[in-house]
């Protein structure tokens, strides 16, 4: 999605909340309703573009995620672009929840996406999966279907041979959680 | 409980020579988190997953994934392979009790 470009890992859950107070009440009120969202992601979009804030932060990073992630990927900075990802808006059953990742870089040889992983951030642990690829797929795409706890974030990042960081997220909500208890 | 180790693997119909194909795969595995509990026992499931999957390609390794208990039970997987050449695509995976389970599949294309 075009308005999830400028978002970045590097963000803190204050800012997002002071950036989506600005939007009103009502508007809020309205995003619990699944059919809304896309709308109001959107003006959200259009919103924070307008507020001309270069480095756009708008993805809450809870404390297990966050050491996750620097764990595997140290420092490095995750661009928000190249990667689609398609999720439900919301999932019945948090035991499936089906990820489609795709992206549109290269496959060549000396240049292709190495490996792919999937996060869920309010899971007990929040990496699901990792998928290496090499020249011989193809295509830089992977579905799986994953369980989800309950309501988060879904976070897929895309590491390439040169190192480099690709990244997309989306909230789905969580109906019935999913990992027994 | 329908048998384990189960597999179905799915190309496209027809398959050109150098094209991108997607492989939908599908295997019939609990998938139990460790999490959950036996309603008429009380007793908690022990874990058993699947946490490694490998794709070979006419013998070579192209694709290895790393699963964890937050895989859907009865994983469904799919992704891409170059068809350059008629070969052999086999899929392996294996679970944390030592089972493995594989299948192979011949991509030819015209």
């Amino acid at each position: 999605m075009k308005e999830m470009k400028d978002n970045d890992f590097s963000n803190s859950r204050r800012e997002f909340l002071k950036r989506t107070g600005f939007v009103s009440a009502a508007l809020l009120s309205v995003s619990a309703f699944s059919a809304f969202i896309p709308s109001q992601k959107g003006e959200l979009g259009g919103f924070m573009g307008a507020l001309g804030s270069g480095e756009a932060q708008a993805a809450p990073v809870p404390g297990g995620i966050k050491e996750k992630l620097k764990s595997i990927f140290g420092g490095r900075k995750v661009e928000m672009s190249h990667v689609v990802m398609k999720t439900p808006i919301i999932a019945e059953n948090g035991a499936v929840v089906p990820v489609n990742i795709s992206s549109d870089l290269p496959m060549e040889p000396g240049n292709y996406v190495k490996k792919i992983y999937i996060f869920v951030d309010d899971n007990r642990d929040p990496f699901i999966a990792s998928m290496d690829l090499t020249p011989a797929n193809g295509k830089a795409a992977l579905s799986l279907r994953i369980k989800m706890r309950k309501t988060s974030q879904v976070r897929t990042i895309l590491e390439d041979s040169n190192g480099k960081l690709y990244g997309s997220t989306k909230t789905v909500k969580v109906t019935i959680g999913g990992c027994g208890g | 409980m329908p048998q384990i180790g189960r597999i179905k693997i799915r190309l496209p119909r027809t398959i050109r020579k150098g094209q991108v194909i997607a492989v939908k795969t599908l295997i019939t595995h609990p998938m139990e988190t460790g999490f959950r509990k036996d309603k008429a026992t009380k007793r908690k499931v022990p874990a058993f997953y699947i946490d490694d999957v490998s794709v070979y390609y006419g013998g070579t390794l192209i694709s290895h994934a790393k699963w964890t208990i937050a895989v859907s039970a009865n994983p469904f997987m799919s992704f891409y392979v170059k068809a350059d050449k008629e070969a052999p695509l086999k899929i392996v995976w294996k679970d944390i009790k030592g089972g493995v389970y594989e299948k192979t599949v011949q991509v030819k294309p015209r």
